[in-house]
Formats: C-alpha cells, sequence, structure tokens
C-alpha cells in the first residue's frame, strides 16, 4: 500500500518537475548544477540531482531544451541549458495547462487546504 | 446540441451507432498488442460513456460526431491510454515489473530477460541515475552502474556528454574491441604456453581460504574460459556488425573486457595453482583487475566524448549557437 502511494507520488511529481525545469529555463539558461541548486530551493518538490539529470536529458531528448558548453570563470567548462522554440511553447501549453489544474485542485480541495 | 432532427431518446440511428462503433475499432485498432488488454476495460468504460452522452441527445450523426471529437483522434485516445497503462519511462523498466522474466523476489532483483547490448548500456553506464548498485543484467543481484560510480568518485558529472561515447570518434571507440581483444591474446598466449606442461588434473575452484578444492580434466579446464570468451568477442562483434549505437558498442566492449578479463584470471589461476602456488593470489586481484580495466575503459571513453563535445561548442561560441 505504502508502495503504491510512493509510486502514485513520484509519477505525480515527475510531471511537476519537468515543468519546474521548464518555468526555470523560461527565465533565462543555467547549467546543471545551478538548477539542481535553484530547485533544491523548494523543498515540496523533494528534487535532487538524481531527479534532474535524468529529466534534462529525456528533455533534450524530446528537443524542447538545447545545451552548450560554456567557459566557466571557475573551475572546467559548464553545460548551459535553454529552452529551444518548441520547449517555449510546451512551456506555455503546460504552464496553462498546470493553472486550470491548480484551479480546479483548489475548488475541490477547498482553498484553506491548499493556500 | 444544435441537431434538430428529433428522434426518441436512447435509440441511435444505424448510421450513428456504426460511426460510434467504428470509432472504437481504429482505436483498438491503433494499440499496441501489449497494451490492448490492459485498455479494453477503459475502452469499455468509454464506449458506454459515448452512448450514454448520446441517449440525452436526438442522436443524430451530427451529435455522435460532437460527442467523438471530444475524446479526440482514436489513435491519440489509443495512445492516451496506453501510456496511462504503461510506464514511460524507460529508466523505470527495472524498477516497475515489466514481465514475469524480471522483477523483484524478497527484496532481490532478477533479470531472466536475454541481455540485449542495449540493455547492459542502459545499466552499467548511466551517469544520471545516481543509483551505483542496478538491478544485473542478467541473473539474480546487482550490477556496478559504473556511470554512478564514476560521478560519485568526482571522475565526471552526470551531464558531461549529451548521449554517452556518441561524440567520441570512431577510432577511439574500437579501443572498446581493442582491450578485450588484447585479453584474449594474452589468455592464447598463456594457453600456448602452459597447456602442454600442465599436469592432467588442475584446480577449477578455490574455497574462501584460497585453497583450491575441486579438480578437473586440464582440456574441461580450458572450457569455461574458452566459452566466456568466445561470447564476449561475439557479442562486440554483432554489436559492430550491426552499426548499433556508440552506447551499444562500448557496453558490448565493457561485457566483453569483462568477459575476457575473467577467464583470463582463472586460467591463469590455474596455472599458478599447479605450479605450486598455495593461494590465490592471481584470482582475487585479477577479478579485482577485472573491473577496475572495465571501469577505466569506459570513463577513460566517456572524457574523450566529453572532450570533443566541449571543442564542438567552445570553437562554435564566436556564433553563439547553442544545441
Amino acid at each position: 500500500m505504502g508502495n503504491d502511494t510512493d509510486g502514485r507520488l513520484s509519477q505525480f511529481r515527475k510531471g511537476v518537475v519537468e515543468l519546474a525545469i521548464l518555468a526555470l529555463l523560461h527565465r533565462g539558461e543555467a547549467y546543471g548544477g545551478e538548477i539542481v541548486e535553484r530547485l533544491a530551493g523548494h523543498p515540496g518538490l523533494a528534487i535532487s540531482a538524481g531527479t534532474v539529470y535524468p529529466l534534462l536529458s529525456r528533455l533534450k531528448k524530446a528537443g524542447l531544451i538545447d545545451s552548450l558548453w560554456r567557459e566557466s570563470p571557475v573551475g572546467p567548462p559548464r553545460k548551459y541549458y535553454r529552452l529551444s522554440v518548441a520547449g517555449d511553447l510546451e512551456f506555455t501549453a503546460m504552464a496553462k495547462a498546470w493553472e486550470g489544474v491548480t484551479d480546479a485542485m483548489d475548488e475541490l480541495l477547498g482553498t484553506e487546504v491548499t493556500r | 446540441m444544435s441537431a434538430p432532427t428529433p428522434e426518441p431518446v436512447g435509440t441511435l440511428a444505424p448510421e450513428a451507432t456504426r460511426l460510434v462503433e467504428t470509432y472504437f475499432a481504429r482505436v483498438h485498432g491503433a494499440l499496441l498488442v501489449a497494451a490492448s488488454g490492459e485498455c479494453a476495460e477503459t475502452l469499455e468504460d468509454l464506449r458506454a460513456h459515448v452512448y450514454e452522452e448520446l441517449a440525452a441527445t436526438p442522436g443524430s450523426v451530427a451529435d455522435v460526431d460532437r460527442v467523438l471529437a471530444e475524446l479526440g483522434p482514436p489513435e491519440r485516445l489509443a495512445a492516451q491510454c496506453a501510456d496511462a497503462v504503461e510506464e514511460p519511462s524507460s529508466r523505470l523498466e527495472y524498477e516497475e515489473k515489466g514481465s514475469a522474466l524480471s522483477g523483484t523476489l524478497l527484496g532481490m532483483p532478477y533479470e531472466l530477460r536475454f541481455p540485449t547490448a542495449g540493455r547492459v548500456a542502459s545499466r552499467w553506464w548511466d551517469p544520471t541515475d545516481p543509483h551505483i548498485l542496478v538491478p544485473r543484467v542478467f541473473g539474480v543481484g546487482w550490477d556496478v552502474n559504473f556511470g554512478a560510480l564514476a560521478v560519485r568518485l568526482g571522475l565526471m558529472r552526470p551531464d558531461d556528454e549529451d548521449v554517452p561515447f556518441a561524440s567520441v570518434p570512431e577510432r577511439y571507440l574500437l579501443v572498446s574491441v581493442l582491450v578485450p581483444l588484447l585479453v584474449t591474446v594474452t589468455l592464447g598466449v598463456l594457453v600456448a604456453v602452459y597447456q602442454g606442461p600442465l599436469p592432467a588434473q588442475v584446480a577449477v575452484h578455490w574455497g574462501v581460504t584460497g585453497v583450491a578444492d575441486r579438480f578437473a580434466s586440464k582440456g574441461s579446464a580450458l572450457v569455461l574460459p574458452v566459452a566466456m570468451t568466445i561470447f564476449g568477442l561475439a557479442v562486440v562483434a554483432a554489436a559492430w556488425l550491426r552499426r548499433r549505437s556508440p552506447l551499444a558498442r562500448v557496453a558490448s566492449g565493457a561485457l566483453a573486457t569483462m568477459l575476457c578479463s575473467i577467464s583470463a584470471t582463472a586460467y591463469a589461476q590455474t596455472v599458478a595453482t599447479a605450479y605450486g602456488s598455495s593461494d590465490v593470489g592471481i584470482l582475487l586481484p585479477g577479478l579485482a583487475g577485472s573491473l577496475v580495466v572495465t571501469f577505466a575503459l569506459l570513463v577513460t571513453l566517456s572524457r574523450i566524448g566529453h572532450a570533443a563535445e566541449v571543442r564542438r561548442d567552445l570553437d562554435d561560441s564566436t556564433k553563439g549557437s547553442v544545441r
């Protein structure tokens, strides 16, 4: 039972984390460590490097993000990620869908629970 | 909603029924065989839902079109249904039960599907996955995800390569063939030099204390090392001849390196025991060496791929393009 709940939560979070990464990159390009660090600043998402890197790889394969190695002011070059044109469209669509979901869920759960 | 043709509620024109049935036949047709079983119930519910919706309308062809349009094209509905019953992410393949041939038994993962180059590759080298121990490619227990190990040891970052080994120049990829070949040559030399002089009965198994506890004829002592070596080389040959992805080719080279070096080590220990060695001074370092050589091969090639990727981007950087 516990496993089932964990499984559902992880399924649920996977979609959210994907949107979170797209949202972060929508604000501007970032390198892997930076993405992990900034998302880890939102404990509710429970994101770790182990979640972010496989998703970055998947998003890149799906053509939603691009990457480029750049010299770093400190240490070795860093791989920077940014939204592709397709990723930008996907982000807009997902963000809109997300708004619909949160509105509906707020209403269903009652605002005092979610806020 | 807008259809003016009055029809008794709940009775559909044959034409309307035919449209609904054709729609669901197309959904079934678009489903993968694997998913059709799990989706059947969902589709039955959807079909009931459609007829229920239509019962509240005059049931004209226009009504049917409208209700079916809400479900979207049949192909998309089939894909949505298949997605819902299947694990969409392949990296969870071993965490979720894919088939009875793989899964977990008493907390121990098992995998009885025949190993493919793709599966070896995704288990042995996935730097983005932080798990160092991953379910074994074939058998019961765990294998080492060398990619995760390299990241944990600080030798690389998880995203050092876009697609593992994809940017490695072809001539360097050949190293993954050369290493197992070199080990095979070593085994060949050992056999050529020592097989003749070996006594008729030789040690083929050693206990935990390092003392030989099983003996066999010197001919049969060769069977397992030679079979493992041939299997390893065959896997590499198949990956190259079938022009598999660089990741699959490198992983098959790593598998062959491991199998060939374990074989050579075991044979060398047999020889050493026959020549009076009373411990497993070759076997243990040899097995550890097999792991180290395999790891070094994977990490070295990955570093070469990474360097090529960085060079490509930094050379392009004046143009400011992002790939």
